[in-house]
């Protein structure tokens, strides 16, 4: 893949959805290219609707969602999957479809309208279902499936469809911790060693320190805070975007900032954090 | 509270009135009057009409009104759903597929045998689809759902009959199933009286079973409600409201949805109030409808049911549409 | 298509060879007996005799009535499935057929038109609008919705139906059958007026089968990939009318085949639509097909095919009810 020179971000955009005002109204935000960006901040502080902006479902009302310098609306639906692709948060597949057709779906942008299925589309999927460990499972009903397995077929279905940048919905929720760390390893290896880049909404403030390269805090539809974990995740900001009060500790193992929520009022403040 | 009844009650009184004066023959208020009150001077054709004709006709429609009014409430308490009805649930169909058989069946059947038929097939639905919504427990949400399908099947079964009977019978049939109270008749306020009035003096004394039952299973059983037996007697009182009224004037739409909606809006959600609200507000409905399916195209007469289901089919799209982020 | 392409196949063709069979079977039977061989000899070399004329002229149009239409409305079932993520999605049930048959029965009333060729566009009229009154009132999250929404604007235009034909003892006489779904005394030129539509409606619904799947998988999903949903729900909304309207101006407001066979044929060939949709254009055209021929050839009695699929899908759709997950709680 060449080299992006500006990746994708929003430039003033305002996103909400018919009733009520706006989630969110004249955002900036550059997205840093082939790395992990987790998008942090309590429910309902527009995340989701970055998230949905970004990956161009929602129409900004002002401003644009700017990928490489032009605005996304310039760019076809198929175009911009291709580009981005983006695993949603509540999605479920029909009653019997199974791991292998989810997967296929994945491969929608790459196909013309009355195109044949290709060998190109065919390793697509091949390379997504090893990739998430799912090749055995192929011939499986996505609703037979554990939630481990099943968010696994979905993040192959995104994986097939071969876009440099990846938007992922709280990838995480509902899973145990085994696979919470399955999918976050996942990820990494995908920055790491494919150049992709992708952003992901986390609710764990510990495994965003520790997998993502770069966190947004979010508060209200506005940005509080980003940059790198080690700077982003001090007491002051998660106070003022998740309104508690935090000491931050150093992982011994990576010196990936820990947060830790404090007993009532019983510690006292870390200056130096 | 009270002023709420009054003018419900005074609404009545003016269409009543309305409901006997208008016609193809219109008598004015005074003559009305005269033959109400057995005045000498009143010719005998008016007298006719009045009594006769109009008077049974006016008070059938209350009736049928009022029941079906009571029967949704009750629906709507016990099921927690603001959108069911006896018709929505098949309830009116299962009466309408036995009055059917007792209709084209009429020279073998006594005709007599019509109310208990409508009450039998009443009952027998609701009995079916507890039956098939009961999966260690129900929801009502599938009790809506399984509703329409069988009320799809027992109008498949309407159909069916209509398809075979003879077709003198089965003319009297449809115009009877689109619900009309065109044939009214005093045996049949006397029936729906009998049927009715008893229910509905025990559903109005009942009524805080009814208050506790819409909270919610697990709020009522820890009142100490058996709150199984209370549904099924609540539901079996809905079947005998909504099988009376279906015996005397058809299966008549959207009364039993809309009547315990508009009288939620005035007399509030306690059902002590609630329920003879309803039964006015349904009274009013049905005695307006019935006006305006008599004067809307003279000479023709149109069934009354097909004018409440002209206005309470967007009533209940209306419902739907408020309800639309829920 | 994949490995288990060459067995679907095989059985999509034996398939459509039992519907054959079936069809010039069903082609026999009636008040006058009709042996296979002779009916065959009918459609291939017909000799002016008078069992060439049943079946020509009485049999054929009916028997492709019932064909075409529950082909029709099965794939229309199983794509409205697809758009609304909705599995007691069909045009029966969600009021397409009955918006059809009111615009049908306005058409005859008040406009006095009469001939098929005109009546089916009023039929198509009719579908869209009321698809599109239902939809509006009950999109949204919870399937239950759009079956009430779908019961309301049912009833209501019945409402209206009925008493347009209470003032109209003409239209009555004309429709009487239809209403009740029955395919008896079709014409073969009203048969052939409609055809073109719902052949045509047919084709674009197996040529966009592929998209329904990714549609299939919801609106974010679907967006996620690409798919441009206003294009694609208008496309998929254009072919359920076609062949809803066509179906309906053919035999009628036909209920539950849209339900039944999607249904069915999901348990066999998973949710996948480009298996989807062929195998419900022979299973909708068998069922119905059976549907119609059935009553006669066991009873001798002529019962209107909409009662029959009445009487078969209304327990489906309960025991759907009763078991389908997203039902349940």
């Amino acid at each position: 893949m060449t080299e992006r020179l500006y990746g994708l971000g929003m430039r003033d955009a305002t996103l909400g959805y018919g009733r009520g005002g706006p989630v969110i109204e004249d955002l900036s935000l550059t997205i840093p290219s082939r790395r992990f960006t987790a998008l942090l901040g309590p429910n309902g502080c527009g995340k989701s609707t970055i998230l949905h902006g970004l990956a161009g479902l929602h129409t900004p009302q002002c401003g644009e969602v700017v990928l490489d310098g032009k605005s996304i609306r310039a760019l076809g639906t198929k175009a911009l999957a291709r580009r981005v692709g983006l695993l949603a948060q509540t999605a479920s597949a029909p009653d019997g479809l199974t791991v292998g057709e989810l997967v296929r779906q994945g491969r929608y942008p790459h196909r013309p309208v009355f195109g044949a299925w290709s060998g190109a589309d065919e390793d697509a999927v091949e390379s997504a279902l090893r990739r998430t460990s799912m090749t055995g499972y192929r011939d499986r009903p996505v609703d037979s499936l554990s939630g481990g397995q099943r968010q696994r077929a979905w993040i192959a279905m995104t994986l097939a469809q071969q876009s440099d940048i990846l938007l992922l919905d709280e990838p995480t929720t509902y899973l145990d911790l085994a696979h919470q760390i399955d999918v976050l390893g996942l990820m990494r290896r995908l920055v790491d060693q494919e150049g992709a880049t992708v952003v992901a909404v986390l609710h764990d403030l510990v495994q965003a320190a520790r997998y993502a390269d770069h966190l947004v805090l979010i508060r209200g539809g506005r940005i509080v805070a980003q940059g790198a974990p080690i700077s982003v995740l001090t007491p002051e900001n998660v106070k003022a975007v998740f309104g508690v009060d935090v000491v931050i500790l150093s992982d011994p193992d990576s010196a990936a900032p820990i947060c830790l929520p404090r007993c009532n009022g019983a510690a006292t403040s870390n200056p130096q954090a | 509270m009270i002023r709420v009844f009054l003018v419900l009650l005074a609404l009545l009184a003016v269409f009543f009135v309305l409901a006997l004066a208008l016609g193809d023959q219109r008598l004015p208020f005074s003559v009305v009057l005269g033959a109400l009150l057995g005045a000498g001077e009143t010719p005998g054709h008016v007298q006719t009409i009045v009594t006769g004709l109009r008077l049974p006709r006016a008070t059938l429609a209350i009736l049928v009104g009022a029941a079906l009014g009571v029967a949704g409430a009750i629906c709507q308490a016990v099921l927690r759903n603001p959108l069911a009805e006896p018709g929505l649930l098949g309830i009116n169909a299962g009466a309408a597929l036995a009055a059917m058989m007792i209709i084209v069946q009429a020279g073998t059947v006594p005709e007599s045998l019509l109310p208990l038929a409508t009450f039998a097939g009443a009952v027998t639905m609701i009995a079916v689809i507890f039956g098939f919504a009961w999966r260690g427990g129900t929801t009502s949400l599938r009790i809506i759902l399984i509703g329409v399908g069988l009320s799809a099947m027992a109008g498949a079964g309407a159909s069916f009959i209509a398809t075979f009977g003879e077709i003198a019978l089965v003319q009297r049939a449809m115009v009877w199933l689109a619900g009309s109270l065109q044939d009214s008749r005093w045996i049949k306020v006397q029936t729906l009286l009998i049927w009715a009035s008893p229910v509905f003096l025990m559903i109005w004394m009942a009524a805080r079973e009814l208050d506790l039952i819409a909270l919610g299973d697990t709020v009522a059983r820890g009142r100490g409600q058996q709150v199984d037996l209370q549904r099924v007697l609540m539901m079996l009182a809905c079947a005998v409201l909504a099988g009376a009224s279906v015996a005397a004037a058809g299966p008549i739409a959207f009364v039993g949805l809309a009547a315990p909606h508009m009288a939620r809006a005035l007399a509030g959600r306690r059902h002590v109030a609630l329920i003879p609200a309803a039964a006015l507000i349904g009274a009013l409905i049905v005695l307006v409808a019935d006006l305006a399916a008599r004067r809307a195209m003279p000479p023709l007469q149109l069934p009354v049911g097909v004018v409440t289901a002209l206005l309470g089919a967007p009533f209940f799209g209306y419902l739907l549409w408020k309800k639309r982020y829920d | 298509m994949t490995r288990p392409g060459a067995a679907s196949a095989v059985l999509l063709l034996l398939l459509s060879c039992g519907l054959l069979v079936l069809t010039v079977w069903a082609m026999g039977v009636g008040a006058s007996e009709i042996s296979m061989s002779r009916v065959a000899q009918a459609l291939w070399n017909p000799s002016g005799e008078r069992a060439d004329i049943v079946v020509l002229q009485v049999r054929l149009p009916r028997v492709l009535a019932g064909v075409t239409a529950g082909a029709a409305l099965a794939v229309a079932g199983a794509i409205m499935q697809a758009m609304t993520g909705n599995p007691l999605a069909e045009p029966g049930l969600l009021g397409v057929n009955a918006g059809a048959a009111f615009a049908v029965v306005c058409a005859l009333s008040f406009l006095d038109i009469t001939g098929m060729s005109h009546l089916i566009w009023a039929a198509f009229t009719g579908a869209a609008g009321a698809a599109a009154l239902v939809y509006a009132l009950g999109a949204g999250p919870n399937p239950v919705r759009l079956v009430l929404a779908g019961v309301v604007v049912t009833s209501f235009l019945g409402a209206v139906t009925m008493a347009i034909l209470m003032l109209d003892v003409q239209a009555l006489d004309t429709v009487r059958f239809w209403t009740a779904g029955s395919l008896k005394g079709r014409q073969l030129e009203d048969v052939a007026s409609v055809l073109p539509y719902l052949l045509g409606s047919l084709v674009l619904a197996l040529l966009f089968a592929g998209q329904f799947t990714a549609m299939s998988l919801g609106s974010t999903v679907a967006r996620g990939l690409g798919q441009n949903l206003a294009l694609w729900r208008g496309l998929a909304a254009l072919v359920v009318v076609g062949l809803a309207g066509s179906a309906v101006a053919m035999a009628g407001p036909l209920g539950f085949v849209g339900l039944v066979v999607p249904h069915m044929v999901r348990m066999r060939t998973g949710a996948e639509y480009r298996r989807i949709l062929p195998y419900c254009l022979i299973g909708g055209a068998v069922l119905t097909l059976a549907s119609d021929t059935l009553p006669r050839a066991l009873w001798g009695r002529d019962v209107p095919a909409g009662i029959t699929l009445a009487f078969l899908g209304a327990p489906f759709f309960i025991w759907l009810a009763r078991s389908h997950g997203a039902l349940r709680s």
